[in-house]
């Protein structure tokens, strides 16, 4: 496959940003290879709803 | 070739949490972000607990692997700049990164898991008062 790219004149105005994060970029600029994963977790097993006991520890699974 | 980056203006905030400002060009960028937030009904924590035992943390992430070999690119810089006239961030956090300049290889990976714990006889009918039930504090030892 043959893919071509042509970069004519970029001109930004203004850039707001609130909040960049978890690993996020924000770039400015070229970059040839960009892989960015994110695992976020709340599931219902999430909710406890019971006495307050420490989560299981390393080893103690 | 890669091109230049011209800001003109540039505010940062906060940065915080390993998060980073490049100014400048860079080959390769490796962020990790890991986080455990546990809320729980009352102030309570009992040091290191729930460390390396959730799969979010350990499970392997599928990555992408696009065959690049197969793939001719060709890219033609007919202007060699990128021109920015002004940047406000207000935050970056965990791991982020503001780059200004180019780059080759990003890779980046961000794990989180949210817990929320709360206390046994706290109901729907108990939500209405406003008073809230004695903790249950276990020995913590």
């Amino acid at each position: 496959m043959n893919y071509t790219v042509i970069n004519r004149d970029v001109h930004v105005g203004d850039i707001h940003v609130i909040a960049v994060t978890s690993s996020a970029i924000f770039l400015i600029g070229d970059a040839d290879v960009i892989n960015i994963a994110s695992a976020f977790d709340t599931p219902p097993e999430s909710l406890i709803i019971g006495p307050f006991v420490p989560l299981i520890q390393r080893g103690e699974q | 070739m890669k091109r230049t980056s011209m800001v003109e203006y540039f505010h940062g905030e906060t940065f915080i949490i390993s998060s980073v400002l490049q100014i400048g060009d860079s080959r390769e960028i490796t962020s990790r972000s890991r986080v455990l937030a546990v809320q729980r009904q009352y102030e309570l924590f009992f040091g290191s607990e729930g460390e390396g035992i959730f799969p979010t943390f350990t499970m392997p992430i599928p990555k992408l692997q696009a065959n690049r070999n197969r793939i001719s690119v060709q890219t033609l810089h007919q202007s060699p700049i990128i021109s920015v006239r002004s940047i406000r961030v207000l935050a970056a956090s965990t791991s982020a990164v503001v780059h200004i300049g180019s780059t080759s290889t990003v890779n980046a990976e961000a794990r989180i898991k949210h817990i929320r714990q709360l206390a046994p006889n706290f109901s729907a009918s108990s939500m209405k008062n406003t008073q809230t039930p004695t903790p249950i504090v276990k020995d913590e030892k």
